[in-house]
């Protein structure tokens, strides 16, 4: 990896800030993205109808749903897990009216699962901001067999379905919600350099 | 062209697949200088030299029924090769058109395309396909137009969108790819699309390009060429398949690398479209072994220079490492250090 590379096919992520031109105001976040939505309601309440989904953090991962509770109050919707939160959103898509706007902050993983769900209504990628939080790790599409490992921290990824050792690369697809996986032993089968984590 | 005999020949396995003398004379040899560095080297698309690879605006060759059966290979064991994002049909139909038109008026021989207002009928004989479906009409069609379409002519086919001041690449019929994955890339922007491109960012290429690009008029398509090497005679050279291909690059040896090492030239054309005001980029390859290319000893001597020249940067982008000194020694016999004339005529 070259230094100082800027990847060119990845968006540059932002610090939330509310967009005041809205019809309403819709906040996802996953553990310590907790600490981005507590940010932005420092800068106001809104005043515009707010919803706030949030997956409790677990283990490794900060939790910040008790403080966001009482900051928020009854606009918090509470989730013990990602798959139960990005249903709930699905859900609720055929209710955000146009001009709603839209706050993610957590995993890369995480905000593009969701990107991909709020694609699926029609909701453009310039309507939606994102706040990545403490985490580098990212999600690694096997181009070889079309699955995603969430969460890679390391310059090498196992694949999560074909169980490929994956290079991955510095190149990211933004309807995936991905960045590319090569097999990296495919010109040597059997050498495979030293994986070492450089996503943490 | 009435004459044209195609060839019985593969793409991958036995690659059974070698070039008349007919064809390495005509093959688009790239470099018309001593040295290579990216530029936007685009020219108009208009018609030179009768039997040229530039006569007509899709070139039909002596590997046409060939290549599209290796083309069907590749669809049936990867359907994501196709793909199309849904707000594209009318580029669709436009491009179907284009080529449909193209064929028949600069081959009458192969093709014949017979229109009884919508109702259109295709004639293709080399592939022995005859269809008649109601132009405009999806459900007149077994699968979408471009795939249709896509499927019968050689090289790859992208289809743009021009919106937001850039192009985004919405769909394609990719089955001959120099190492991208339309799965991956499909709904790109153009500067998105590139970013792996070393260097040409830097140096503003991209950003010319698109400009040229975003002002293509109707009528007036523009082509360039690009290179890079394959080894074997492969179309299917993509990431999706890498584990396969790979390996061949540890196969070249002093011996067999005038058999094995390919120069693989892309005619890129570009043809604005007239009813989505899309753009459809076409990238036809060609492939030539170092021993068809050093059949004109100036060209061998030019692709010598060319190689031993090379960026760093560009050696590993291409990926030529493995080969790339062998290629040049390969190639070394042949240039006696005279200067040579600026062109790429083969002799």
């Amino acid at each position: 990896m070259e230094r100082g590379y800027r990847i060119r096919s990845k968006p540059n992520y932002e610090t939330l800030m509310w967009r005041e031109k809205a019809s309403a105001q819709v906040v996802v976040a996953k553990g310590a993205g907790g600490l981005a939505v507590l940010q932005l309601f420092q800068q106001m309440y809104p005043t515009q109808p707010v919803t706030v989904f949030y997956v409790r953090g677990n283990g490794s991962d900060t939790d910040h749903s008790a403080t966001l509770a009482r900051v928020v109050g009854d606009a918090i919707k509470l989730f013990d897990s990602e798959t139960d939160a990005l249903y709930a959103f699905y859900r609720s898509l055929p209710d955000f009216r146009m001009g709603t706007r839209f706050y993610v902050s957590g995993t890369e993983s995480f905000m593009w699962s969701l990107c991909k769900l709020a694609k699926l209504f029609d909701i453009q990628e310039s309507e939606i901001m994102m706040e990545l939080s403490n985490s580098l790790a990212r999600p690694v599409y096997c181009v070889h067999c079309k699955g995603t490992t969430p969460d890679v921290t390391t310059n090498i990824a196992t694949c999560s379905k074909c169980s490929r050792k994956l290079f991955v690369r510095d190149h990211f697809s933004r309807h995936l919600g991905a960045y590319m996986g090569l097999m990296v032993d495919a010109e040597n089968p059997g050498e495979v350099p030293e994986i070492e984590e450089i996503y943490p | 062209m009435g004459c044209l005999a195609f060839k019985k020949e593969t793409f991958r396995d036995d690659y059974t697949y070698r070039n008349s003398p007919e064809a390495i004379h005509r093959f688009p040899f790239p470099f018309p200088e001593d040295k290579y560095m990216y530029s936007v080297n685009i020219e108009p698309h208009v018609s030179i030299k009768p039997g040229s690879v530039f006569e007509f605006p899709f070139d039909i060759d002596e590997h046409y029924v060939a290549e599209c059966q290796d083309k069907a290979i590749t669809l049936a064991k990867d359907p994501g090769r196709y793909a199309v994002l849904p707000h594209m049909m009318d580029a669709q139909w436009d491009v179907l058109e284009l080529i449909m038109e193209s064929l028949s008026r600069d081959y009458p021989d192969q093709f014949k395309l017979t229109k009884d207002g919508n109702r259109w009928t295709w004639h293709n004989l080399p592939l022995g396909i005859q269809d008649t479906f109601t132009f405009g009409d999806r459900s007149t069609m077994a699968m979408d137009p471009f795939e249709y379409i896509g499927r019968q002519t050689q090289g790859d086919f992208v289809l743009l969108d021009q919106r937001e001041g850039t192009l985004f690449a919405d769909a394609g019929c990719i089955t001959s790819q120099a190492d991208w994955s339309l799965a991956f890339d499909v709904g790109m922007s153009w500067h998105q699309w590139h970013a792996p491109v070393p260097r040409a960012t830097e140096i503003g290429v991209m950003d010319r390009a698109l400009k040229f690009m975003m002002n293509l008029q109707l009528g007036s398509p523009v082509r360039r060429l690009n290179w890079t090497m394959t080894i074997n005679p492969r179309l299917d050279t993509s990431p999706e398949n890498y584990p396969q291909w790979g390996t061949d690059r540890n196969t070249v040896t002093p011996e067999n690398a005038g058999d094995k090492i390919h120069l693989r030239v892309e005619l890129q054309t570009l043809f604005r479209l007239p009813r989505s005001n899309g753009i459809v980029f076409s990238i036809r390859c060609y492939l030539i072994s170092l021993n068809e290319l050093a059949t004109y000893p100036r060209w061998a001597k030019r692709f010598h220079r060319i190689l031993r020249e090379l960026h760093p940067d560009l050696i590993e982008y291409k990926g030529l490492t493995k080969f790339h000194q062998i290629a040049v020694d390969w190639l070394a016999r042949f240039d006696d250090g005279a200067a040579l004339e600026i062109g790429t005529q083969p002799e």
